[in-house]
């Protein structure tokens, strides 16, 4: 157990090595990949903490993203607050949202609760989209300036390497976070609700506000993602918050696996290098994406890392 | 007054039509369980092979109305027995994931064949132009929409009601293992009653193909529109999806009208509060 | 021990999948163009990427620029910011492009404007008319071979003058574009007809809806004298469509569609554009009599089967801009192209125009005419039409709110 406890800990410290080093290592572009995978590998690894770890299949979720980008965005556009106080209250507000849509939302289950969370989320679309005073509607906020992280701080995060680090540290300290959360007395707690929450229940469990908490611990950790999207993109629209971006760490998920702490993660690097691989072919990636998706589900619910593990006769 | 009627109209034309199209949704997800995401993706299928009836193989736009939905409908069958199939036994969750992926496949499937830019169709001849009721000018062919909405609703509520097939469609949606005791063969009604489905979706696909302009993703909106029809009216409930398409289509029409800077969040603060307040929907069996 | 192995085999994948593409041929001179290729707008990018092709084969048969050959490659903006952000990040920074153009919406361009210095490449802006980007948005890396929403409005204001028509309402999508365009014909034509009026109720219907209806009624009952309409692309062809059906356009009031005679719509819309009404554009294929531009017209038309709308003239134009200011500049060192675009002359089927140094805008005519069918041509063509001089239309650099000045010492 040890052993395996320590090699599992050399090998994590060898990918956060590669991707200290990553701007060396890669040419410029991959940059901006690697940021992008670190952002979302985020998303989803927040959308997971309900879904692979709750059992609750939120199709909402861009609600958090989208509203941490748009406080961001607004912070730095009117009022240009340091960058970490920017995502502090991005994350903050974001999980303000969840805790309402959340109160509401955990009383339901399955598709009910998938369907009242798309509902939630169009919401958020809506408003972000109609309120053209604030959020310049469609056209989104755009041209906001990048500040320093914090006072007396004078680093320039809109050089692409340092906003790479910027988000690599915040990104691996969330990830610590989430996953110090998952195997927490808490983390059990929110798993024995996946397995059978009428069980849990009876043994005095109150399921409800344990969803709930599941709930805004997520919509905190995707608002981060969503602060952190925007400055990157230097830009929110209000497709930041559509159902389609919702859909987006689901299939992440998915891809790498539900049941793997890092599938998510995973998810998001192959979702994108894929991407990235496919659309210098041909504009219609989705479909490849539909078609692996299909066979995921059909044949490998784990995901890659379940193949993976299968592969290397992991653990059964 | 004239507005009111056009409003009215505008109102019917659009419930009716989604009426068709969530009615599919509905019947399959009372049946089987699924939730079908790839839906829209059927209805936008359904209008493009009008598309290619009408403007390729040049048939009149009738025959492609009756002939494209048993099209889609056997691609649908095609599909239920490949993949679907396989993971009825699983958690509901996981059909809505599959189907999802057939939605990216359909939506990106239709920008190779038909190119990505906006198609149109005319409608035929005979429904070109205007009636005027009450002072309100209205489309001749959005009046065909609503009847032939009615037409097919009025026929899919005899086949459950009065025919043998409809009794056992019934008996396997309440009670699969009993079905099969007695003798019901469930596979094969589970594989009809998705290609029932997916016709349904055709259909009001290639009715539709006339009056709005064909692009991949159409169906997007679509599918949205139709879960929160089928939420609002009750999951798997027949009659719930003509009540929550009327719902649905007055919002747009009395809303659009009136409140256009609402009109893209009536039907989500709708969908929400029934969710909230009645689970099961306004006319859905409570569990 | 499986857990390490199963984090490297991740850490191996992420690697390989990362490596470089083969090294890039450093040979032709690059272009990256980002246009709407998916969508309802996507007939834009095809006629974009027409007219773009046109310009690049004939530059490679002449010999190129500066005896080198030109590529160019397209990426899909789908009408939305943050992709074309991704989209010119991309070819910079993995295609290595030396030169930028496209983007068909303002809300794009207005997206995308204060981006461009990061990308350190000439970017110019062949549709997109959003007066931001040449005006408080501007930068020394933006430039505009189009007609935008002033020079437009302008024109449509004095059309407007004459017609019959006292209170004026619009209808127009819900973003930059549909509200500028709006607000800048109120200025114009307030000024040129202080007796004008203008409605409060307007129409914006979400950019990209499908269905119009409800607004087409509420502009009937509204009754104006004057609608002034700025949807455009598949939104326009839908409009025109549903308000033919609700018989919008024989109702009794004057109409202005400030994009009607994209040809992209034209062809799309066919005998439905209904006839005797005033449409705008940003060049009319059949509006100049030079030689220049009927040898365009020429061998656009036996190449691709129709007639250049704006979008195509407008990305021909753009490449043979780049052609003369690299070959003005005698490198295609982007601080060097960016100083010879400024104040540059270029020679196109739209006429001779100068890129102005003062908001990097260039002068353009503007086109406008009655709609009228033709046993000449398969679609509406305009008749009479009118050309309104660049120097009419284009407002001063001072209005502009362009400070290039101060944006070069950022």
């Amino acid at each position: 157990m040890t052993g395996r406890g320590a090699a599992r800990r050399v090998t994590l410290l060898a990918l956060l090595a590669v991707l200290a080093a990553w701007p060396w290592l890669a040419p410029y572009f991959a940059i901006f990949l690697m940021t992008e995978i670190l952002i979302l590998g985020l998303f989803a690894a927040s959308f997971n903490l309900l879904f692979g770890y709750t059992g609750l299949l939120s199709f909402g979720h861009a609600a958090y993203f989208g509203t941490g980008a748009y406080v961001a965005a607004l912070l730095l556009r009117d009022m240009a607050p340091p960058f970490l106080a920017v995502l502090a209250a991005a994350a903050v507000g974001a999980a303000v949202v969840a805790l309402v849509i959340g109160w509401f939302s955990v009383r339901l289950t399955e598709v009910y609760f998938a369907m009242l969370t798309l509902a939630f989320g169009m919401m958020v679309y809506a408003l972000v989209h109609q309120w053209r005073g604030l959020t310049g509607g469609s056209d989104g906020v755009a041209g906001f300036p990048l500040t320093a992280p914090l006072p007396g701080v004078a680093v320039n995060i809109a050089d692409p390497v340092n906003y790479y680090y910027l988000t690599l540290i915040l990104v691996a300290v969330s990830a610590y976070v989430l996953h110090r959360i998952t195997v927490s007395p808490f983390g059990l707690i929110l798993r024995s609700l996946r397995e059978n929450s009428e069980r849990a229940s009876f043994a005095g469990v109150p399921v409800r506000r344990y969803r709930l908490a599941a709930f805004v611990v997520s919509g905190l950790f995707s608002g981060l993602a969503g602060a952190l999207f925007a400055p990157f993109n230097r830009i929110a629209v209000p497709e930041m918050a559509h159902w389609t971006q919702s859909a987006e760490p689901v299939l992440m998920t998915i891809l790498g696996g539900s049941q793997y702490f890092f599938g998510p993660f995973l998810g998001a690097g192959v979702f994108l290098l894929l991407r990235q691989w496919i659309t210098s072919y041909t504009q219609e990636w989705m479909f490849f994406l539909g078609v692996i998706l299909a066979f995921l589900v059909v044949f490998l619910p784990r995901g890659l890392l379940g193949l993976f593990d299968r592969w290397l006769g992991g653990r059964s | 007054m004239s507005t009111f009627v056009a409003a009215l109209l505008n109102s019917l034309d659009i419930g009716m039509l989604l009426f068709v199209i969530a009615s599919g949704l509905t019947i399959v997800f009372g049946v089987l369980g699924v939730l079908n995401f790839a839906h829209g993706a059927l209805y936008m299928l359904g209008a493009y092979f009008a598309l290619t009836a009408v403007r390729w193989i040049e048939l009149p736009f009738w025959a492609a109305l009756v002939i494209v939905p048993f099209a889609v409908a056997i691609l649908a069958a095609a599909v239920e027995r490949l993949a679907l199939r396989r993971i009825y036994a699983r958690h509901p969750t996981q059909a809505l994931l599959l189907t999802f992926a057939f939605l990216l496949i359909l939506n990106d499937a239709v920008r190779m064949i038909w190119g990505p830019g906006y198609q149109i169709i005319d409608p035929p001849r005979a429904l070109t132009g205007t009636f005027v009721l009450a002072g309100a000018v209205y489309p001749l062919y959005s009046l065909f929409v609503i009847a032939s909405g009615a037409a097919v609703g009025l026929a899919v509520w005899l086949l459950f009601s009065r025919t043998l097939i409809g009794k056992r469609i019934r008996a396997a949606a309440l009670d699969r293992d009993m079905a099969l005791a007695v003798g019901i063969d469930v596979p094969r009604l589970y594989t009809l009653v998705f290609a029932f489905g997916a016709w349904l979706a055709a259909f009001g696909g290639a009715l539709a193909a006339p009056m709005r302009a064909l692009g991949p993703a159409m169906g997007d909106r679509i599918i949205i529109e139709s879960f929160i029809i089928v939420v609002i009216g009750g999951l798997g409930s027949f009659p719930g999806a003509l009540l929550g398409a009327l719902i649905l289509g007055a919002l747009h029409g009395f809303g659009g009208r009136w409140f256009p800077q609402f009109d893209i969040v009536w039907p989500y603060v709708g969908m929400a509060l029934v969710l909230l307040l009645r689970p099961h929907g306004l006319l859905g069996r409570s569990a | 021990m499986q857990r390490a192995r199963l984090l490297f085999a991740m850490l191996a994948a992420l690697l390989l999948a990362a490596a470089p593409a083969a090294a890039q041929e450093k040979q032709p001179i690059r272009i990256g163009a980002i246009y709407i290729l998916s969508g309802a707008f996507a007939t834009y990018g095809e006629f974009a990427r027409n007219g773009i092709q046109l310009a690049v084969d004939e530059i490679n048969e002449s010999g190129g620029i500066l005896g080198r050959p030109v590529a160019f490659m397209m990426e899909d903006s789908q009408g939305k910011a943050n992709v074309a952000i991704q989209a010119a990040r991309k070819l910079v920074f993995q295609e290595n492009v030396d030169l930028l153009m496209g983007l068909d919406s303002s809300g794009v361009a207005n997206g995308i404007a204060p981006v461009v210095p990061e990308l350190q490449r000439p970017f110019l802006i062949t549709h997109a008319a959003s007066p931001d980007v040449t005006g408080k948005l501007c930068n020394k890396w933006l430039f505009r071979n189009s007609v935008n929403v002033n020079q437009n409005m302008k024109a449509a204001a004095l059309v407007a003058k004459e017609l019959d028509a006292r209170r004026w309402t619009t209808i127009g999508p819900d973003y930059a574009f549909g509200h500028q365009s709006w607000e800048f014909f109120q200025k114009y034509l307030k000024a040129e007809k202080p007796d004008v009026e203008f409605m409060a109720e307007t129409a914006f219907p979400k950019f990209g809806a499908e269905d119009f209806t409800p607004f087409i009624n509420a502009v009937i009952a509204a009754k104006p004298d004057g609608v002034l309409i700025s949807e455009w692309g598949g939104d326009l062809v839908n409009f025109v469509r549903q308000a033919n059906n609700l018989g919008f356009f024989d109702q009794d009031f004057e109409l202005l569609m400030t994009l009607g005679a994209a040809t992209e719509v034209l062809y799309a819309l066919g005998d439905q554009m209904p006839e005797g009404k005033w449409v705008g554009t940003r060049y009319w294929f059949l509006g100049k009599d030079t030689p220049r531009n009927k040898a365009f017209v020429e061998a656009y038309h036996k190449r691709f089967g129709n007639y250049p709308s704006y979008n195509a003239q407008n990305a021909y134009a753009g490449v043979y801009t780049f052609k003369a200011a690299i070959e003005k500049a005698d490198t295609v060192e982007p601080e060097r192209v960016i100083e010879a675009m400024s104040g540059l002359e270029v020679e196109a089927p739209i006429g001779t125009y100068t890129i102005r140094r003062e908001d990097h805008q260039a002068l353009v005519d503007g086109f406008w005419g009655v709609t009228k069918a033709s046993g000449d041509y398969p679609i509406r063509i305009l008749e009479p039409m009118r050309v309104f001089a660049a120097a009419d239309i284009t407002p001063p650099p001072e209005e502009t709110g362009c400070n290039l000045q101060q944006t070069a010492e950022q």
